[in-house]
């Protein structure tokens, strides 16, 4: 006996699967009263906040009418095709349903549902790789050494490396745009097993240390001749789809709990790290502050100076990188190479 | 083990590889960083062609007394691998290209 054909986005029970944003909006672009209610939001959206927009009926109408499709709860993965596009019919829907700014905004990616604990497993073995060298071993030097023995790794590693130093002109010392491009390219594209070592590795002195902090040559892809404030920082990287929702993705996975063990949501350590590398090559880019072995701190090029009645929540943004517990424990972990063991 | 070490001699012309660090390169860098070096090693007897021949023989009548002439093809890279960048002890990033091989053949 076949089964009753189930109408598209919904399991044959009737629960929601999730589905992604590209293929729901093929979904409503084949149902003429779903995509004629999508058409209009946009239309209302364009260019104009929530409450201009929610005081007309027929885009108020449209937005309850898609909170039913498909459209109102799909995701998107990280390194998708099209994950602009697939980012772009998110917040369409999204924009119109929030309050204005929010402090946290809902992660638009699939949830890092499968812990992908072999990683912190293989970072455990390379940790204990050479007992007798051990107290001159430097991680972060072994990890470029994995890189570069994996041609994969060594070509976008060396693509990053020479476009984020090559030098335009005597006033300009590098394409920054570039230089992000080349990134974003290295750590979508390379395995986290190497990319995870290069940026989280354990150190015992400073020559390591600096070699850390060097990892994402942050003369071009991080510093720069101002710090701007943070919220203004953060009001430019909500302007760009894929930095706000990289930005989102951060916050959801990383925003330390005061009901776990770890203090991250989850107990997930892979989630965060993950999060975390997913806003390099953005104007949030984050990096350590120094090249300090004992103490690690984490922080995007800002600072909340001049933030004037704004200073509390400007801080508050600013301790999610800075003084975060999650964070933190997430990276030591990763350099230690001992994951949470949640086995009962 | 002679007839090993002999018979390891005469291998054909191919790619091989060797890890070694940057410093060792002898191209002047500073650095602890390990890179995968690939270079072409073997022998060319197959690839003798009657350019080399013929050329040996000229030079035998002595028809060529002074050029420096080889009649002999040679294991060499047909192509180079993609640029190589690393860090030195003195935290500057560099790239060198056409470090090592990615083809060899015998030319």
């Amino acid at each position: 006996l076949a089964a009753p054909p189930s109408p598209p986005g919904q399991d044959p029970h009737g629960w929601r699967v999730p589905v992604d944003c590209v293929r729901a909006n093929e979904l409503c672009a084949a149902e003429a009263s779903c995509s004629s209610r999508y058409r209009t939001l946009r239309q209302c959206l364009a260019g104009r906040d929530r409450n201009t927009m929610l005081a007309n009926k027929e885009c108020q109408a449209a937005l309850e009418v898609l909170q039913e499709s498909p459209l109102y709860d799909c995701r998107c993965k990280r390194g998708m095709k099209k994950e602009l596009q697939c980012l772009q019919i998110y917040w369409s829907i999204h924009l119109g349903l929030t309050e204005g700014e929010e402090f946290y905004e809902v992660s638009p990616y699939e949830p890092v549902t499968s812990r992908l604990s072999d990683i912190f497993r293989l970072a455990s073995i390379f940790s204990g790789m050479d007992p007798a060298a051990n107290s001159k071993s430097n991680h972060c030097l072994d990890a470029a050494k994995a890189c570069n023995l994996n041609d994969n790794c060594k070509r976008l590693r060396s693509g990053y490396i020479s476009t984020c130093s090559r030098e335009i002109s005597a006033s300009e010392h590098c394409s920054r745009r570039k230089c992000h491009k080349a990134l974003r390219q290295f750590f979508d594209r390379v395995p986290s097993e190497y990319t995870y070592r290069l940026l989280f590795c354990s150190c015992k002195d400073q020559a390591c240390a600096e070699r850390r902090r060097q990892t994402i040559v942050p003369s071009c892809s991080y510093e720069d001749k101002e710090k701007p404030n943070c919220l203004d920082l953060r009001s430019t990287c909500r302007t760009d789809h894929l930095c706000r929702s990289r930005l989102a993705d951060f916050h959801t996975n990383c925003q330390a709990s005061f009901q776990t063990l770890t203090s991250c949501p989850g107990d997930n350590y892979q989630a965060c790290l993950g999060s975390y590398a997913g806003l390099i090559g953005f104007d949030m880019t984050p990096n350590y502050i120094d090249a300090s072995t004992t103490s690690i701190t984490i922080s995007p090029w800002c600072s909340c100076k001049g933030s004037g009645n704004m200073e509390e929540e400007c801080e508050k943004f600013l301790r999610d990188f800075t003084e975060n517990p999650c964070l933190r424990n997430a990276i030591q972990a990763f350099g230690n190479g001992t994951d949470v063991n949640l086995s009962p | 083990s002679r007839r090993k070490r002999a018979r390891a001699r005469h291998k054909p012309c191919a790619l091989k590889e060797l890890e070694v660090s940057v410093s060792d390169l002898g191209l002047g860098y500073e650095s602890d960083e390990t890179v995968l070096f690939r270079y072409c090693s073997g022998t060319c007897e197959a690839a003798v062609r009657s350019y080399d021949l013929s050329l040996k023989s000229m030079r035998s009548k002595r028809r060529i007394k002074k050029e420096k002439v080889r009649a002999r093809p040679c294991c060499r890279p047909l192509a180079y691998d993609d640029d190589v960048s690393f860090l030195d002890t003195y935290n500057r990033y560099y790239t060198v290209n056409e470090l090592s091989a990615k083809e060899c053949g015998c030319v």
